[in-house]
């Protein structure tokens, strides 16, 4: 177990939005898809990143003497990154008087994932949480993602995984025994629309669905919702359907859209796949309620 | 006599020339004669019980009224106007000038000052520790007293006469000094007197009230000062008008455990039949109003909840009326403060939660469970003597009406590190100060630094020690405090005031600020400059010496070395260094001096702020002149791995070996709101870890940054400084600022 390394892109504690009670999430990097209205751009690569935040950049140009790779340029008098020349190296992130620049995902081992973890088990008691694992789609790093769950259940703590359902059958039928709960995604009914949105076809995703159900496992469908994009009746319909063939699901969460990941893309040196939108209204997602209802699922929730 | 503002002052001023040499019980009681009922206050529009200050320009006090303003005191710029303002009579003008030189010799606080020892004199250079650069400054007063307010409700102030009648006998017998209890006798009749005369003015009022509601309500008032001065009191409002008109006499600014002094009543009088739930709520309303006008800023607590209680379930009963109270009346005073135990009833805790959850700041939570063995272990009490611990002030535990431990000075442990690395030269004046220990490039090892540092902090505990026993000797040669010593264990038995060799427990209190500063900036210097050698000393010191300018990349290291307050254990045992040294060295000086006891208090007022302004830029990458870390939190804005891990921080120093910390937590309201189950869980398992306490400040998101730019506005905005609450708008600008940048969670 010590051997077994992750790319995580961040630990955060005291997370409340992950799963139940009060939870340690821990995001690792690197996604299979490319969901459009994606809010953690930075976790789709699976390789560890720079990123520069130009408002904190006061043009001192100190990152350009520092870096050997030749990242750092000068161009009209403002600092610009050249992302793919980048050596990661982190010179520059030492000479950056604002933290302008960070690189974004570090290699670490489940003992030392744990080491975090295991700090906050008493507030975990007291309230219902756990260890939540989220991405990047947990699964694409099987091998600690496996490693960790294990770990985290020797020592008694509940389980969620984060995922789109993107992976080989074997593959979660593996970690099926050591998670608690899947928060399992939910995109697109329509097979050539999920192609579109996130890159990917939705039949594995289901297929999955259907075997981790099947199996017993308890699971929190999660529906991403982005208005104009794939609220549509049809997949509301289809959300309702899940609802019905599978009446044992832990809940249906509808993750309604917010554009506060717009900025990280410019910092990574990324155009966004789509136009920022407005962040969603609480009118929206009453109708989004409502016209779920109206399709026979009262079951969901605004999570 | 001169006639003009200051004419009670005038009268008060001859009164104690005229008994200057008498007997010190004697001379105050003809002095407290001078100063009641003169300078109360008349009764206002809504209050439902007699009792407001006319706060005097000279008179006296075991409190402060200002710096310097203790004892016999005398609040010099007041006295200054008058000489001042030519348009007033040219006798009357003398008059109060000879007065004001008659104090600046014969006050209390320049007595104090000239009893210093020159060591003590010269290192406590100015008593101005708000505005000059300082290791530790001297403060003036005794503040914090809790007297046996239960006792005074139980057998009324007929009682009290016959308990000083009863031992003056004993002692008249035994053939010992009874002027004490002559001094009693006489302060009561001052109290019975001014009793007497607010009864008339309340029962005149009533008979040109503008309504007959308000005409009975005055009739009452009358009826009930003129009660309590022949009966015990009877009822709850009865009760309460002699709780609060005594505590006012006696310049007592903590008003005890009132859950179990006043439950019995509140619950007899509902039994009966003669009050209402309403009713007692309205009189807890003018009561909490009449706290807040009082404006003791840092005191005023009421304690409700926790083990030691006798009447537990009557208590618990007037507990959750007090939180309503609280709830209703939008003040920053009274510090309503709740004890709880596990197993209490589990209403109170729920309503504590509620009432914090509007942005009320109360009330403050104190866990019993790791309070009570802190309190015996700190102070070497018994269980059953541990469990009457009363926080007071901004945060110091005392035992109700049985010690007495005033915060009466201050350390910055920030500066006497500034000092040492600077050879015993403070940067920001360029004074000599404290010990010359060697060069900052001279120290070799971390530990060479390290051990300078503590020396440091030694020589000026054991200053601060000295002064405190020097404070309370030249104290109780000047007045036995005759009001709060009457209800004060032992003084009556023994015959003496509270300082006289009166109180039956004489301990004392060190504030300690920028402690989390000062192990940060250690924690920083220890990896950077000694271990990993990425900065030279000369480099550092150049850096501090120039508050950064010119030197970011250095303070970028500094800024990112392991900081307090986010679990990590580099940092967090730095912390616990300075911590267990610190309030180590204060325990041990009980050995070195009569104190019973000598303990830390990690309190806060404003003084984080203050002393800040005279604390150079500092290792931890702190820049020169900003706030210092705020009681035992972390510096505001370095935790930065959630709640968790600040709390994980937060409970590691040990509470055996002080006498209190602060504990300042920012939610936002949603969390109240949206994430009571898990707000719930997340403070249960703090207190289980071991949380003594804990102060929350409950604002919406942003509020503070509209509250500075609009703050006519955002008026309704409360907050926690430190070890007081305050309206947000209020407060000084570098409070503001140190209280928005603390995380909000």
């Amino acid at each position: 177990m010590e051997k077994v390394q992750g790319t995580i892109f961040d630990i955060q504690r005291f997370a409340l939005h992950d799963g139940p009670g009060i939870r340690t999430t821990v995001f690792l990097k690197g996604c299979p898809l490319r969901c459009l209205w994606c809010h953690n751009p930075e976790s789709q690569a699976f390789e560890p990143q720079l990123s520069f935040d130009k408002t904190k950049c006061a043009n001192c140009f100190r990152c350009v003497a520092a870096c050997p790779a030749g990242a750092h340029k000068i161009v009209d008098g403002k600092h610009a990154v050249d992302y793919g020349k980048c050596c990661l190296n982190a010179k520059c992130i030492e000479a950056c008087p604002n933290r302008a620049l960070k690189i974004i995902g570090r290699k670490q081992s489940v003992q030392e994932v744990m080491d975090v973890v295991v700090r906050d088990i008493a507030y975990y008691n007291n309230s219902g949480g756990g260890m939540t694992i989220s991405g990047g789609e947990p699964m694409s790093q099987f091998r600690f993602t496996l490693e960790l769950l294990k770990a985290a259940k020797d020592q008694g703590i509940h389980t969620c995984l984060d995922t789109s359902g993107y992976a080989p059958r074997e593959l979660f039928e593996k970690v099926v025994p050591y998670t608690d709960l899947f928060l399992y995604d939910y995109k697109a009914t329509d097979d050539n629309e999920h192609l579109r949105l996130t890159g990917v076809s939705n039949r594995l995703i289901l297929d999955n669905l259907d075997f981790l159900y099947e199996k017993g496992a308890r699971i929190i469908l999660r529906c991403p919702l982005v208005k104009g994009i794939n609220d549509t009746d049809e997949h509301l319909k289809g959300i309702a359907e899940i609802g019905r063939k599978y009446p044992n699901l832990a809940g249906i969460e509808l993750m309604a859209y917010h554009n506060m990941g717009y900025d990280k893309y410019e910092r990574i040196g990324r155009k966004p796949e789509m136009e920022m939108l407005p962040t969603t209204d609480e009118a929206t997602k009453r109708s989004w309620l409502e016209r779920l209802k109206a399709f026979g699922c009262d079951k969901a929730m605004i999570g | 006599m001169a006639i003009g503002k200051l004419t009670r002052e005038l009268h008060f001023t001859e009164v104690y020339k005229k008994y200057k040499d008498e007997h010190i019980a004697i001379r105050e009681a003809m002095c407290l004669k001078a100063q009641f009922p003169g300078f109360l206050g008349g009764i206002k529009d809504n209050d439902l019980f007699v009792g407001r200050l006319d706060l005097p320009a000279v008179g006296i006090t075991p409190d402060e009224w200002g710096p310097t303003s203790f004892g016999y005191y005398c609040i010099e710029h007041r006295l200054l106007a008058e000489i001042e303002d030519p348009s007033l009579d040219e006798d009357y003008r003398q008059a109060v000038k000879d007065m004001l030189e008659f104090w600046r010799e014969e006050n209390t606080s320049t007595k104090l000052r000239r009893a210093f020892p020159e060591k003590m004199a010269k290192e406590l250079y100015t008593d101005d520790w708000m505005n000059q650069s300082g290791i530790s400054f001297p403060l003036y007063r005794l503040c914090g007293g809790y007297i046996n307010f239960d006792k005074l409700m139980q057998i009324g102030i007929p009682g009290l006469y016959d308990e000083v009648e009863r031992y003056r006998q004993n002692a008249e017998r035994d053939g010992r000094d009874v002027k004490f209890y002559e001094g009693a006798k006489i302060a009561l009749d001052v109290f019975v007197d001014t009793c007497l005369y607010f009864s008339n003015m309340a029962l005149e009022m009533a008979e040109t009230a503008k309504t007959k509601e308000r005409a009975e309500e005055l009739k009452l008032m009358g009826n009930t000062l003129k009660k309590i001065t022949q009966e015990k009191p009877a009822h709850l409002w009865e009760a309460i008008q002699l709780m609060w008109l005594y505590s006012l006499v006696a310049d007592v600014r903590n008003l005890g455990r009132m859950d179990v002094y006043l439950g019995d009543f509140y619950v007899n009088d509902l039994k009966s039949g003669v009050l209402t739930e309403d009713q007692a709520l309205r009189y807890l309303e003018s009561l909490w109003q009449l706290i807040a006008d009082r404006n003791t800023r840092v005191h005023g607590r009421v304690i409700i909840g926790g083990k030691g209680r006798r009447n537990e379930e009557n208590a618990d009963k007037f507990a959750l009326l007090a939180m309503e109270a609280t709830r209703r009346v939008l003040e920053v005073e009274p510090q309503l403060s709740l004890r709880f135990y596990e197993g209490m009833n589990p209403a109170l805790f729920e309503k504590a939660l509620d009432v914090i959850g509007e942005g009320r700041t109360y009330p403050i939570l104190y866990n019993d469970d790791v309070n009570i063995k802190a309190v015996e272990e700190a102070f070497g009490f018994c269980t059953e003597v541990a469990e009457q611990y009363v926080p007071f002030g901004c945060g110091e535990y005392i035992i109700d009406h049985q010690s007495f431990g005033t915060p009466s000075g201050v350390i910055n442990l920030l500066k006497a590190l500034e000092v040492t690395m600077h050879n015993g030269i403070d940067p920001m004046t360029g004074r000599k100060m404290g010990l010359a220990l060697g060069r900052f490039e001279d120290f070799e090892t971390f530990d060479d630094l390290f051990e300078a540092y503590k020396k440091q902090v030694e020589y000026f505990v054991e200053i601060m020690a000295d002064h405190e026993e020097l404070e309370y000797k030249i104290a109780g040669e000047t007045a036995p405090f005759l009001y709060m010593s009457m209800l004060y264990d032992d003084c009556l038995e023994r015959g003496k005031g509270m300082f006289s060799g009166g109180v039956r427990y004489l301990g004392g209190t060190l504030e300690t600020y920028g402690n989390t500063n000062t192990a940060d900036s250690l924690t920083a210097i220890k990896k950077l400059v000694y271990d990993e050698k990425v900065i030279s000393k000369d480099r550092l010191l150049a850096a501090l010496d120039a508050d950064f300018e010119g030197y970011e990349d250095i303070r970028q290291l500094l800024l990112d070395a392991p900081k307090y307050g986010n679990d990590d254990d580099t940092a967090d045992e730095m912390l616990l260094k300075v911590h267990n040294h610190v309030c180590n060295v204060v325990r041990n000086q009980k050995h070195r001096t009569n104190l019973h006891s000598y303990l830390v208090v990690i309190i806060n007022n404003s003084a984080n702020a203050l002393m800040g302004h005279q604390a150079s830029a500092s290792a931890d990458g702190r820049k020169s002149g900003l706030y210092m870390n705020n009681g035992n939190a972390p510096m505001s804005g370095m935790d930065k791995n959630g709640i968790t891990a600040m709390l994980n921080s937060i409970v590691k120093p040990s509470t055996h070996i002080h006498a209190g910390a602060v504990q300042n937590m920012k939610f936002s309201r949603e969390m109240f709101t949206t994430r009571r189950a898990e707000l719930e869980a997340l403070l249960k398992t703090y207190f289980q870890k071991g949380g003594a306490q804990a102060m929350i400040t409950v604002v919406n998101r942003n509020d503070l940054e509209r509250a500075m730019e609009e703050p006519e506005k955002y008026h309704h905005i409360f907050v926690r400084v430190g070890g007081f609450s305050a309206r947000f708008v209020e407060l000084g600008r570098d409070v503001q600022l140190d209280i928005l940048h603390r995380t909000l969670y």
